[in-house]
């Protein structure tokens, strides 16, 4: 936001009015609203670009799984392995996310085929329609189960990243898992409630310059239809959308919308940062606070040299194996949480601002997203650049069983990236860093309470992190 | 209407095509000869055993599931392949006579690397049965599990180069290529202790003497190529320095229940033979060490190399094992 | 009037000092300590899935030879920065000498599929001081600092 904005922002705020967002009359100078592009806009309003490329992800989908369930036990001949942890992982992590936000869940395909049972077709809804449409239990709501199920993939992970069976069978589990939520529960409970990508996805689309937002309140308002609200497969009401984490950029509100008042925004980035909240529900925090622990865990046993640890992520079920997950459990529910809570609490006490902690500490919590997304950009890098070619090779050989389909079977060992590939990482953990504290600074100043001695304790956690990545992965 | 089927002709298409391929290449692949290699805990080779005929090209193509292997024909000059992990080798094998052929591994893959064995059996026109003679061990009746040692150990490793020096002339009988095969070092020194023209000489020349007729019944190119058979399949075990302290030595010498049971139940290995110890190598004639490589260990670990090396492999072997005490001249 | 000028000098030039120690912190050369050049031997264990000892120090100039043992299966070594290679069966020790001119911190890892985890069996040979971490890390103060001020702007 520029000082013009950020004063208007702070008049609204001082004015006490609770949804600040319901005043936003037009779109803000600073949205290029891509819906209005001419060329664009087709493409957003059939339903048949987006089907395409779901069609093909999900024959991709189905593919990775047969070549993860028959293919070569060899990871690195395995179309599963590599396309999944490094080709799909890269993308998501350098190009889905930070410049689409939660892109990847339009066009995913695990949530296809649930939702074409309740809908009743594939391409638009039909009359005859399957599933309970139950609403989702109200205690289960949040990322707490996203959360949850990322942490295991932590304790799994050795084993999951390197065996192309176990790839598969997740896979096939997650899909499973989708259909039968898919018939039970309304709308798209697996990507909402569930699915771990979908827990981080979510809140690194803060971040991310792409939006749906509404254009006009008042003309919502005076709608009373909201057909908007009856389509969205994520239970979402557009003109509430404070921000982008649980907006999984379908469309459908796009298209069912009668007034075209919605619009899909290119906007600057972190724009949903620094706003001060009102909640406290603190399982975006917590899920934050694990992505950033998982970041130092994932940066040691995997670019790590230390072997120990490395066997014992892998020797699942031995007393070593159980010893790491302590550890990384340790660090993920006790460590990370835990000093991040401190920092908060002596920012608080210093400063003499007085607020609720759990409220103050979810609200502190955005200062975390730049710092993890950039801090996974960098291990993603530090790991997979060195892996690419395989990409390569394993496109003419999928199943690692003597094939060459386009010519690329045997590039050969990779090349050497170790000139750039550090220097990127440092660079792009400054970013992480620099921005993060750009957005503890925008809160403190909402705030404009002693903002040094708020903010300095947790620009003391950003740091030691910071510093902690930089010498697990370039030390 | 028509969208809604069409939308559905390209998913299954899509998926279909998916599905497809690689189950119309596995159909197809599994008409062929694929030859998957494993550590021998996890399977060895599958499949096992081959067959072919006399004349018949067998056209094979091998692929590691786990870490680098490679095939070669026991006792023949087919090069060795590596069998790289998810990577097809193609290898096209011709045999001029029938017979069992045994396929193994070249490139140690765990400590029953050994074991990692399969067979070919090629069938074709009977012929005469060549007539195989038996190893010399078995001509000579030796009995190679029995304990050994020498009763007079030198004090300093015996010396080829001394022992030439020295100008002695060792009596002709001494010096045949026979008498080398056939006798232990410890015999010939105390042949030699015997001997009344000698017997100015102390027991450290005699040992030195020894060595030098042990030198003069091997070829320079035996012990390069002892050096490198021992390098790609003795030294895992017997150590680079021949010591019994190779890299899987510890792994022999293990308890033999529960989960350090490296063989199977029943059989007791045991730690590697030093070949730096003079007290067994002595006391050991070439016969006696071609039989122990030939026929194996008998449950101690040690592989039985008879289908794998030719006589004389195996001669060139027991060549180089000698330079583990005596010493030659470079 | 004047406050304001002088504030608005004085924001201009903490910008520019910013910059001065971010240039300085990246170009400045490190103080050179220099050692005698010695030789070095390092006798690596190469297992699955991991180096024993993984972690190499050593001085600028120093001549290094690795002595790579593999103790279960074929394993690879290739290190990053200096290209160089060299694969070890069980049983026969691979040698790779080589002169550490290229100081930093570099991952060597193995080349020859030796299992699941091989794709990380990863150790770090560290060539006198490691630049780029203390850089990295005296920019990360820095950063600190540019970000607080951004805002305050």
């Amino acid at each position: 936001m520029n000082r013009l904005q950020e004063a208007a922002w702070e008049e609204r705020v001082s004015q006490g009015s609770s949804e600040p967002i319901r005043s936003r009359r037009l779109t803000l100078p600073e949205r290029i609203d891509l819906y209005r592009i001419p060329w664009i806009r087709p493409l957003l309003q059939s339903r048949w670009p987006q089907f395409l490329i779901r069609s093909l992800t999900l024959a991709g989908f189905v593919f990775t799984i047969a070549a993860g369930l028959f293919g070569s036990r060899v990871g690195s001949h395995n179309f599963a392995i590599i396309f999944v942890w490094i080709a799909w992982w890269t993308a998501l992590k350098l190009v889905f996310i930070p410049l689409g936000g939660r892109s990847w869940c339009s066009v995913c395909p695990i949530a296809l085929p649930g939702e074409w049972l309740q809908q009743g077709g594939i391409l638009e809804k039909r009359h005859r329609r399957f599933g309970l449409n139950l609403r989702w239990p109200k205690r289960l709501r949040g990322s707490w189960l996203q959360s949850s199920g990322f942490l295991l993939i932590g304790l799994f992970s050795a084993l999951t990243l390197t065996n192309a069976r176990v790839t598969a069978w997740v896979l096939v589990g997650l899909f499973g898992m989708a259909i039968v939520l898919s018939l039970v529960f309304e709308r798209r409970a697996f990507c909402s409630y569930i699915c771990p990508i979908g827990g981080f996805t979510g809140i690194y689309a803060k971040t991310a310059p792409v939006e749906v937002r509404v254009i006009d309140t008042k003309i919502c308002a005076a709608h009373s239809e909201k057909t908007c609200y009856q389509n969205c497969p994520w239970g979402l009401y557009p003109v509430a959308l404070r921000d982008s984490s649980q907006c999984g950029l379908c469309m459908e509100c796009l298209r069912s919308c009668p007034k075209d008042n919605i619009a899909v925004n290119l906007r600057p980035f972190g724009s949903d940062l620094g706003q001060a909240r009102q909640s406290s529900r603190l399982d975006e925090t917590f899920l934050a606070l694990v992505m950033i622990g998982s970041a130092l865990a994932f940066s040691a046993v995997f670019v790590g040299p230390w072997g120990i640890l490395k066997s014992a992520a892998f020797a699942i079920g031995s007393p070593a194996w159980a010893l790491y997950g302590l550890g990384f459990l340790a660090l993920n529910l006790v460590v990370m949480p835990g000093s991040f809570a401190l920092a908060v609490w002596m920012g608080q006490r210093w400063s003499g601002y007085k607020t609720q902690l759990r409220r103050a500490i979810a609200n502190q919590s955005q200062v975390l997203l730049p710092l993890g997304l950039f801090a996974w950009i960098a291990f993603t890098i530090s790991f997979a650049l060195p892996k690419l070619n395989y990409v390569l090779s394993v496109v003419s050989d999928p199943f690692g069983w003597g094939w060459n389909l386009l010519g690329t079977a045997n590039t050969t060992w990779s090349p050497d990236v170790s000139g750039f590939s550090p220097i990127l990482q440092v660079a792009l953990l400054l970013i992480g860093l620099l921005w993060s504290t750009s957005v503890a600074w925008r809160l403190a100043k909402v705030n404009n309470q002693s903002v040094f001695r708020q903010t300095l304790p947790i620009l003391t956690f950003c740091l030691v992190f910071s510093l902690a990545m930089l010498w697990l992965l370039v030390g | 209407m028509h969208k809604e089927w069409l939308a559905r002709i390209i998913v299954i298409v899509l998926v279909a095509t998916a599905i497809a391929i690689p189950i119309g290449a596995w159909w197809v692949r599994s008409q062929g000869n694929v030859i998957h290699a494993r550590m021998a805990e996890t399977g060895g080779w599958t499949p096992e055993n081959l067959t072919t005929e006399v004349g018949q090209p067998l056209h094979l193509r091998l692929t590691s599931d786990d870490v680098m292997h490679s095939f070669a024909i026991g006792q023949s000059d087919q090069p060795a392949v590596d069998v790289i992990p998810g990577e097809m080798t193609e290898v096209t094998l011709t045999f001029d006579k029938p017979g069992k052929y045994t396929f193994y591994c070249t490139r140690w893959c765990s400590v029953n690397h050994w074991r990692m064995r399969g067979t070919i059996e090629v069938t074709g026109p009977e012929t005469t049965a060549e007539a195989v003679e038996p190893p010399l061990y078995v001509t000579l009746g030796l009995d190679i599990d029995a304990e050994h040692h020498t009763e007079v150990i030198p004090e300093q490793m015996p010396s080829a180069v001394r022992g030439a020096k020295l100008g002695v002339n060792i009596p002709a009988e001494y010096q045949s290529h026979e008498y080398y095969l056939s006798n232990s070092p410890v015999e010939l020194w105390k042949a030699l202790r015997e001997e009344s023209s000698l017997s100015r000489h102390g027991d450290q020349d005699l040992w030195d003497l020894v060595a030098l007729t042990w030198q003069s019944n091997t070829r320079p190119q035996d012990l390069t190529e002892g050096m490198q058979l021992f390098a790609t399949n003795c030294a895992a075990c017997h150590g680079e320095a021949g010591a019994g302290d190779g890299v899987f030595a510890d792994d022999l010498d293990q308890p033999k229940t529960g989960e350090h049971a490296v063989m199977q139940a029943g059989e007791m290995t045991t730690l590697p033979t030093d070949f730096t110890d003079p007290d067994h190598m002595l006391a050991a004639s070439p016969a006696h060490l071609q039989g122990k490589i030939l026929r194996g260990g008998m449950g101690t670990g040690m592989p039985y190399w008879g289908p794998i090396f030719t006589e004389e492999q195996t001669w060139a072997l027991v060549a180089y094992l000698w330079t583990f005490q005596f010493e030659t001249e470079d | 009037m004047i406050n304001e000028i002088s504030g608005r000098r004085f924001t201009v030039w903490r910008w520019v000092v910013l910059a001065g120690m971010v240039f300085l912190v990246l170009f400045l050369p490190f103080p050179v300590n220099a050692t005698t050049p010695v030789d070095r031997t390092f006798r690596i264990q190469a297992s699955r899935f991991e180096y024993s000892p993984s972690v190499l120090s050593v001085h600028p100039g120093d001549r290094v030879t690795i002595e790579l043992l593999a103790t279960d299966v074929v394993h690879g070594l290739y290190i990053d920065g200096y290209d160089l290679e060299t694969t070890a069966d069980p049983g026969q020790t691979a040698r790779l000498t080589f002169v550490a001119d290229r100081q930093g911190s570099f991952r060597f890892r193995c080349t020859v599929t030796c299992g699941n985890m091989h794709p990380f069996m990863i150790g770090k040979l560290q060539v006198g001081h490691n630049a780029l971490l203390w850089r990295g890390s005296l920019l990360a103060g820095l950063a600190l600092i540019a970000g607080a001020w951004r805002v305050r702007k």
